[in-house]
């Protein structure tokens, strides 16, 4: 079974992100693969640590940068890479018309994707793949299990868990939660050198054209009110659920 | 020229940037509090590869530079100085082994450095920068050379599962009679004495290591009579660039440490990153680590590329560890009263990147090693 891993380059947490004009600045920022495709690229070893035959492609579509990602993908454990180079800023249902095409091509049965990105907080493009793909789907998984021609799955709902059933083939979103990434070994890191890195450009998989056109960036700043409430303890706290009520509106 | 890492090499920075941030520096305080040798960290730094890089593939290593081990070594000591020293001290047994072992020599002692750790004994109690009046006698019997005397101040010593030893034989005066021995950490008459109450880098088990009769075959001898010396000073060109590195790693820090807790504390009204006298020492700290950087990574690259390279090591381990030193100073003079207690972790960065400037020759020796070569 082929299974492919989809995986994007994102600001490291620890970066401090600025916008330059009405477009964000990503001049010396450090970049890593998502936390949360990590997930899925685990996930896809330990399938094949638990006995199943599976091929692992790392799929990634974004800038030359994302190559650092891809690397880290393949030092981990994918078997190979196929990375869908541009510069182009697609929205998710673009990326995932380009995607469905790269997955059908590979003749992959399963598909991880993060849950959610780390840097436009966007949970879409998992349920958009599988739209465009026209197969099922698990969001949020935080169990995963192989039986047969199907996967067992243990998701997040807004009220609980719940564990489902789905035929392959199917497209499993991640989350914290379904495993514990491991660290790349240095051997590996050599071994992955000699693994396939195949470029490919948008129009290799009917180049779908962006739907929606990015227009201006910017960054949510939060400022203090620094307001001090004076008083003894019960007028202060009176004053401060005032506040809390009439002002902030969260009571 | 080109400044760019090669994918490899920025992976191999990422692993080990992640192994020591998430850890080696949660832990350093404590083992730093409690003089804790870390045995399962340093044998998941073995599982991950990170130990003894520089053996040849064919022996069963990883065959990577002196590069490859500066960018480790860097994000080591970024995370506990003393962790650091731990893996990259082990190196000083491998590279003898790669500048004077035989196939056969290599073929027998590598395998077990891959995942074990080497230590490398030199210094004695009555001797350090004056290495070649070494006391602890090597002597032919037969088949095999018999160890007695005792070395000092041995990182690893007692924990490790190959020492490379120099000693000396009867054959002649200073450097002329010196050899270099490999002995196996298990070799029955050699024991050790942790020593207690180091001021930094408590981690790290240094040891008196005492030879007793030791007795291992002749084939155990790298080089021929009167070559441990040369093999020693060889080694070491090659070895004071991972001090330079861990150093850039404790700049680093300290300058990371610096900038934070300048943006938080308040004083007068205002951050103190808004004063210039701050705002100087942390562009300082900022020029210090950037130009050692680049005379580490030069001097790795001398080395990784067979050129001469003891000029160019000499310089960076003394510049960025006297470097270093002083940022870590700097830095506790940016907490002010709060960098002096062991809460904060700039005292610590410190007390350990003295040592950086003493051991592997002290940057004393490290600036005759420069005038030497000036005045030749
Ligand atoms: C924690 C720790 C770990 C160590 N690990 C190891 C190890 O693994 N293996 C090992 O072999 N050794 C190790 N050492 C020993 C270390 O390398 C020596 O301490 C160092 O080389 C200095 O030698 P010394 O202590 O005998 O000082 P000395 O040589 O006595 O020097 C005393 C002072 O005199 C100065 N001085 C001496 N000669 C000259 C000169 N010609 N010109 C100018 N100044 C001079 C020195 O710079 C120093 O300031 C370790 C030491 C420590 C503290």
């Amino acid at each position: 079974m082929k299974i492919c891993t989809i995986l994007k380059q994102v600001p490291d947490a620890e970066a401090s992100i600025r916008t330059s004009g009405d477009r964000v600045d990503l001049s010396g920022v450090t970049f890593v693969m998502d936390g949360m495709d990590e997930y899925g690229v685990e996930e896809a070893i330990r399938l094949r640590e638990g006995g199943a035959q599976v091929e692992i492609v790392a799929l990634a579509l974004g800038p030359k940068r994302f190559e650092d990602a891809i690397r880290t993908s393949l030092a981990i454990g994918a078997d190979r890479a196929v990375h869908i180079e541009t510069d182009e800023t697609y929205d998710a249902i673009s990326q995932a018309r380009i995607l469905a095409e790269a997955v059908k091509k590979e003749g992959a049965e399963l598909v991880f994707v993060g849950g959610k990105e780390a840097d436009w907080d966007s949970a879409a493009l998992g349920p958009a793949l599988a739209e465009v793909l026209g197969w099922p789907h698990v969001d949020w998984t935080t169990k995963l299990a192989l039986s047969g021609a199907a996967v067992e799955a243990t998701h997040d709902t807004d009220s609980g868990t719940e564990t489902v059933k789905v035929a392959l083939p199917a497209v499993i979103t991640t989350q914290q939660g379904l495993n514990e990434p491991r660290y790349p070994t240095l051997p590996n890191i050599m071994k992955a050198k000699r693994k396939e890195l195949r470029k490919a450009q948008p129009a290799d998989y009917g180049a779908a054209t962006a739907l929606t056109r990015l227009t201006g960036e910017a960054i949510q700043v939060k400022t203090r009110l620094n307001k001090l409430f004076s008083g003894d303890a019960v007028e202060s706290a009176t004053a401060l659920v005032n506040a809390l009520r009439n002002e902030a509106k969260v009571l | 020229m080109n400044f760019d890492l090669t994918p490899e090499q920025k992976e191999i920075q990422r692993l080990a940037r992640q192994f020591a941030t998430e850890q080696i520096l949660p832990r350093a305080a404590e083992w730093d509090r409690n003089e804790t040798y870390p045995a399962e960290m340093v044998q998941a730094a073995a599982d991950l590869g990170l130990l003894n890089i520089g053996i040849p593939e064919e022996y069963g290593g990883l065959g990577l530079g002196m590069l490859e081990e500066a960018l480790i070594g860097e994000e080591l000591g970024y995370a506990c100085m003393g962790f650091d020293t731990i893996i990259l001290a082990s190196d000083l047994a491998v590279v003898p082994l790669k500048l004077a072992g035989t196939d056969e020599q290599k073929k027998r002692f590598f395998p077990g450095l891959v995942k074990g750790l080497g230590a490398f004994c030199l210094s004695e109690a009555d001797n350090g920068s004056d290495a070649a009046a070494m006391k602890t006698k090597a002597e032919f019997v037969g088949d095999e050379i018999v160890v007695n005397g005792t070395k000092m101040w041995i990182t690893n010593g007692g924990v490790c599962s190959t020492y490379v030893v120099l000693c000396r034989t009867e054959h002649a005066q200073g450097h002329l009679g010196t050899v270099c021995v490999v002995v196996p950490g298990d070799a029955p008459g050699v024991s050790h004495n942790k020593l207690h109450g180091k001021m930094g880098q408590r981690c790290s088990y240094t040891a008196e290591v005492i030879f007793e009769n030791v007795r291992v075959p002749k084939s155990n001898m790298l080089g021929g009579i009167g070559d441990g010396f040369k093999i020693a000073m060889k080694t070491l060109d090659r070895t004071r660039i991972t001090v330079a590195a861990g150093s850039l790693g404790v700049a680093r820090r300290a300058l990371d440490e610096s900038v934070k807790y300048a943006r938080t504390r308040h004083a007068f009204g205002a951050p103190i990153s808004n004063l210039q006298a701050i705002q100087f020492k942390l562009a300082d700290m900022k020029m210090g680590l950037d130009t050692s950087r680049l005379q580490t990574h030069y001097a790795a690259w001398l080395v990784d590329n067979d050129r001469p390279h003891a000029q160019a090591s000499a310089i960076a381990k003394c510049r960025a560890s006297d470097v270093a030193f002083s940022a870590a100073a700097e830095a506790i003079q940016v907490h002010g009263g709060y960098g002096y207690m062991n809460d904060f972790p700039v005292e610590k960065l410190l007390r350990d990147v003295k040592l950086n400037q003493i051991y592997e020759g002290t940057n004393e020796i490290q600036r005759v090693v420069v005038a030497r070569s000036l005045l030749r």
